[in-house]
């Protein structure tokens, strides 16, 4: 599995190849990925890539990404040239009229990718009291709904349990159930 | 050894910087130095992690610049102890006179220099090669091409540099800092070496005689290690050969290595051999000569500059940076060498895919990159906006820190390396006293690059009577680097470490500044008058005057008055005033209504940009404050 998860510095996403590698480790897989730090992360466009199996290099080159994770809609959009055809895109929607721009819906529909949208800053403002850290493990659940080997649910939520401070468990589990359940409702 | 090892194989994904720091301490290294620079900062704190883990002894420590840190360990190899110094590739620039010197050196203890280069760069001013600098010293250097494979390098390098007496470099790129892989963990190693300095003024003084015999015996000791390099380290050095006769060959280190690899794999291609080099100081040159000369076509893929290459007595028929295959600047990402592969090979599977649709879409909802922009909230963005509208004919010199990226507040004019916001102060104000023009001087530097190299800069100026503001943005962290402790913080890394807080305000007194001012840096009213009244005192009295712009970054999440704000549309008029000069990512212009807003998918509600609009419109939002 070759993953691309991109969005704006100080959004958290390096919690996102942390999850996974979590995930990768306990079902022995081997682990490569690439993460941005420093002046890149500071609020400008950040990208991750992440790969599981046996590669040699940390880099997923364009076009062989199977799932495109994005935190932030028009890095997401930026970066749909990483998908191969017939991958993933999970993207947390700010704008959803520009979201459906029909130059965009046809290059997916040519690409035969699944996109996967949810309204990230919407929900955390009606469920989490507009408390956007929760952002990453948000889109962390609406990833398990993506298919084409993206980790499950229970997978996903033990590690993030792991990884997390346990005084945000009970919330950071009902964020995920809620990334679920914004993509599983469709 | 009879002794069966009874350890049990553990593994966990590690960053790669922490896996160097894994391998620092299984080592068993006593001392390591370093000061926070992207890509190498995330190695010392996961060392002191280790260390408190594993119970090693080890001192591990920041150092106020790399020179310090570089002269710290190279004094500790003197007395028989493993040591290592960390930095960043423009760091070495900075600890490049030690670095030279040492080189000549008969260390006792085992000398390991982690260098981490940026080639792209995505966070330094150069992309240089560190590797160029081995070569300048004529010391060995380790390139790694994975996180896995850096680990062990580090135990090699401390052997080599202990067998041979010499500095040992590692040398990773930032894809092998940054980059996630599952690690083996083992335990501290055992080491030969006792801490006992003996007396030995020929050894351990540089003077000119020394070099007459220390040069030449440099010299052998690079041929001896070439060698080495040739014979025992085939882990590092292999060849990958082709499945059938090859149509090309590739000599490859670091991560453009492992990117070839996969790419070829990807293809199918199984008429290419390839030969990994992870020893390119001293280039193990029978080994690339003997594979040059089974190839009708060579191609050399390194980062950053051709240093294999330039290693080579002929490179008549190799393709690299020499004749123009390879481009001279910029990362080896996987598509540029695709590309590359792509032309050479005339397999068009390797050749980039267009997507004519996206591209137009991405130009319909004008799409672009995000520039880095201060954070939300950040200190600095206050400070700077105070600055500029203080004195806005002032020249504006910056430093190296998250407040280089004042320049999207038009508030810098100049920014050179760690330091030189100070000298350059003194620059421009004795150019425009020599051509008799009166502009103020308002430089801004940060409290870690200030302790780095502003102080030396600050003496200067006091003693030859140099008139401009330093502004110090205080915000008691490292923070670019991803928060850092230094002397004006004064924690330390190790558990059970006590550090020492060191003053700015009585660090400037004791250069001899008379004028230093603490304010608040949120206070834009009160900033702007801080810089006048600093300005008035500097050219009064010809001599430096200081203004500390104190407030904590927004990475230490520190606990402070919300004050949720809003933009009034009837007041607004467009101007862009607030993007220009404020330029807070919470506070954005909208193309469709011609006015600006409150984006609160990032606003903190520092509530500082009520002070900004000249028009006043953006207010306190009072639905919010009832």
């Amino acid at each position: 599995m070759q993953y691309v998860i991109v969005g704006i510095g100080g959004q958290g996403i390096l919690f996102a190849s942390k999850v996974l590698g979590a995930i990768a480790l306990k079902n022995g897989l081997s682990v490569m990925g690439s993460e941005v730090h420093g002046m890149a992360q500071r609020g400008g466009s950040v990208i991750s890539h992440f790969k599981t199996g046996e590669y040699a290099s940390p880099l997923v080159r364009a076009g062989e990404a199977d799932l495109l994770l994005a935190f932030d809609q028009n890095e997401g959009v930026r970066n749909l040239h990483f998908l191969r055809q017939g991958g993933a895109f999970v993207v947390n929607v700010h704008d959803r009229a520009s979201f459906e721009n029909p130059k965009l819906t046809a290059f997916l529909n040519e690409r035969r990718i699944s996109a996967f949208s949810l309204e990230g800053y919407r929900l955390l403002k009606e469920h989490m009291g507009g408390n956007f850290l929760f952002l990453n493990v948000l889109l962390m659940g609406a990833m398990c709904c993506a298919g084409v080997g993206a980790p499950s649910f229970d997978e996903t939520a033990s590690a993030v349990k792991t990884l997390s401070p346990a005084k945000f468990e009970d919330a950071n589990m009902k964020v995920l159930a809620l990334g679920y359940e914004a993509i599983a409702d469709r | 050894m009879m002794e069966v090892s009874r350890r049990v194989s553990t593994r966990a994904i590690l960053l790669g910087n922490e896996a160097i720091a894994r391998g620092i301490v299984e080592a068993g290294c006593l001392v390591a130095s370093a000061y926070p620079g992207t890509p190498s900062s995330e190695i010392l704190p996961a060392v002191a992690k280790f260390a408190d883990e594993m119970g090693s002894p080890m001192s591990a420590e920041w150092s106020v610049n790399e020179k310090v840190a570089f002269e710290v360990a190279a004094a500790a190899s003197f007395t028989g102890a493993r040591a290592c110094a960390v930095m960043k590739q423009v760091g070495l620039n900075v600890a490049a006179d030690p670095f030279m010197s040492v080189a000549h050196f008969d260390l006792k203890g085992g000398f390991l220099l982690v260098v981490a280069d940026d080639p792209g760069p995505h966070s330094s001013q150069t992309e240089q090669d560190s590797r160029y600098f081995a070569m300048f010293a004529k010391i060995p250097c380790f390139d790694p091409a994975t996180a896995a494979e850096a680990k062990e390098m580090v135990f090699d390098a401390f052997d080599l540099s202990e067998r041979f007496g010499i500095i040992a470099m590692l040398r990773p790129g930032v894809r092998v800092d940054h980059c996630r892989q599952d690690i083996e963990l083992g335990e501290i190693r055992p080491t030969s070496g006792a801490v006992k300095f003996e007396k030995e003024p020929s050894r351990w003084v540089c003077l000119p005689a020394s070099v007459k015999i220390n040069h030449p015996k440099l010299n052998r000791k690079v041929e001896d290690i070439r060698t080495v390099f040739e014979t025992e380290f085939s882990k590092y050095n292999y060849e990958i050969p082709a499945k059938r006769k090859p149509v090309l060959g590739i000599v490859a280190s670091g991560v453009p290595f492992s990117v070839a690899t996969d790419l070829l794999k990807e293809a199918g291609r199984d008429d290419v051999s390839v030969l990994k080099i992870g020893t390119p100081h001293p280039l193990p040159v029978n080994m690339v000569n003997d594979f040059i000369a089974r190839h009708d076509r060579v191609l050399f893929l390194e980062e950053t500059y051709p240093v294999m290459e330039m290693q080579l007595p002929d490179r008549t028929r190799i393709l690299g940076r020499w004749n123009g295959t390879v481009p001279g600047a910029g990362e080896l990402l996987p598509e540029v060498i695709a590309g590359i592969l792509g032309r050479l090979l005339q397999d068009d599977s390797l050749a980039g895919k267009e997507h004519p649709l996206l591209k137009e879409a991405l130009e319909e909802l004008r799409i672009v990159p995000r520039k880095p922009m201060l954070c939300p909230g950040c200190p600095h963005r206050a400070s700077f906006f105070s600055i500029r509208q203080a004195l806005p004919n002032a020249v504006n010199p910056s430093d190296i820190g998250c407040y280089t990226l004042g320049v999207n507040q038009k508030a810098v004019d100049a920014v050179v390396d760690m330091g030189a916001s100070v000298t350059m102060g003194s620059g421009f104000f004795l150019a425009h006293k020599a051509a008799g023009i009166d502009r103020p001087v308002v430089t801004t530097i940060g409290d870690s690059t200030f302790f780095h190299m502003g102080l030396p800069g600050l003496a200067s100026a006091v003693y030859n009577r140099h008139a401009f503001v330093l502004a110090i943005l205080d915000n008691s962290i490292t923070a670019m680097t991803g928060g850092q402790a230094n002397p004006a913080v004064g924690t330390k890394l190790r558990k059970g470490d006590e550090g020492r807080k060191v003053d700015i305000e009585g660090a400037c007194r004791g250069c001899g500044v008379e004028y230093v001012k603490t304010i608040e840096a949120y206070d834009v009213a009160l900033g702007k008058t801080a810089i006048k009244e600093a300005w008035e005192h500097a050219k009064s009295r010809g001599e430096p005057a200081v203004v500390i712009f104190r407030h904590p970054c927004m990475l230490l999440r520190p606990e402070q008055s919300s004050i949720p704000v809003k933009v009034d549309p009837e007041k607004c008029i467009g101007c862009k005033f607030c993007i220009n000069f404020f330029n807070c990512p919470g506070l954005v212009f909208s193309a469709e209504t011609g006015k600006a807003f409150i984006d609160e998918r990032f606003c903190v509600s520092c509530g500082v940009c009520l002070s900004v609009c000249p028009h006043g419109a953006i207010v306190a939002s009072s639905e919010e404050a009832e």
